[in-house]
């Protein structure tokens, strides 16, 4: 199979550009959705362990994939501790 | 508020909204560049005397056709991106500002003073005084501070409605049992207008917003003197 497909890019190179481009967005997408999965705090994967990792933030940590203004090590945490 | 006739934006009274047009600038200027070149590739195709039947090996512009968008289009996506990661930040807000949406009226709640609630239903059409913008002014306006930055929680008492105030670029779902949360910060003193904009019922469009945003010290009298009342 990947063999017909090195000897398809051999005869037609402009494949290549197109392979780049869709092999970059189908793995960015995949590897966004393996972040969300592993770090969202929103998504529970072991209920006995960590059953709420939502009523777990901390002020410091960012959990926004890119936070534009905002520095999250320079926040302050002002709220009591449960 | 919008001229008559208005096809374009309104102009900005956030730095959110001067971002939006920004980027409605430039990703509209990449469309009409991309529909100029079809149309005349177009053009340029239906009126040659030329022809051509046999397959081609045209392998450098089917580089170029594909390289060229997926650049235009990451172009496009960076800044998308950036002022969608921008509108979602929470800076501290100085004040909350409650609006719930029923049917067909907005309710403003300023849980930060003491008991400081309001109805805003829409002014009728024969109480509209001259120079006043029919089917927008509402009988209370919501005071606001201006330059600050005011979290506003949104929700509503019985179905879906939407608060919108296009020159702040706000728009957020009142949805009945959630509360939904935008920032609104005004740079300069004004009357925004807006309008429900989720089909609620037989009186949807007649159940407009207005922000007034007055200076600091004018907002604390203003709130002082409600609460008194």
């Amino acid at each position: 199979m990947l063999r017909h497909i090195f000897g398809q890019v051999k005869k037609h190179p402009s494949l290549i550009p197109l392979f780049v481009f869709i092999g970059a967005e189908g793995g960015g997408a995949t590897l966004y959705l393996l972040r969300l999965a592993l770090f969202n705090p929103d998504v529970c994967w072991d209920k006995k362990n960590n059953p709420e990792p939502w009523n777990k933030l901390g002020p410091n940590d960012q959990y926004k994939f890119y936070s534009v203004n905002v520095d999250y090590s320079k926040l302050k945490k002002e709220r009591p501790n449960f | 508020m919008a001229a008559p006739a208005q096809l374009g934006l309104q102009n900005a009274a956030s730095p959110i909204m001067e971002e939006l047009i920004a980027f409605h600038d430039h990703a509209l200027m990449i469309i009409f560049l991309i529909s100029s070149l079809v149309l005349y590739i177009i053009s340029l195709m239906l009126t040659t005397k030329l022809t051509h039947t046999s397959t081609m090996n045209a392998q450098e512009i089917e580089m170029i056709w594909t390289i060229l968008p997926a650049m235009i289009l990451i172009m496009i996506a960076l800044p998308s991106l950036r002022i969608l990661y921008m509108t979602d930040e929470f800076n501290k807000p100085y004040l909350t500002l409650k609006a719930i949406g029923h049917q067909w009226y907005w309710s403003y709640e300023y849980s930060d003073y003491e008991d400081l609630a309001f109805d805003s239903y829409i002014m009728p059409t024969y109480f509209l005084e001259p120079g006043e913008f029919r089917l927008l002014e509402v009988d209370n306006r919501t005071t606001l501070p201006m330059e600050a930055d005011i979290r506003v929680l949104i929700s509503s008492q019985d179905v879906l409605h939407s608060w919108a105030v296009p020159s702040l670029g706000v728009k957020t779902d009142a949805i009945p049992g959630r509360l939904n949360q935008a920032m609104v910060a005004s740079m300069r003193p004004g009357l925004y207008y807006g309008q429900c904009s989720e089909i609620c019922g037989s009186n949807h469009s007649f159940m407009p917003i207005v922000l007034e945003f007055i200076y600091f010290q004018d907002f604390e009298v203003w709130a002082s003197y409600l609460y008194i009342v």
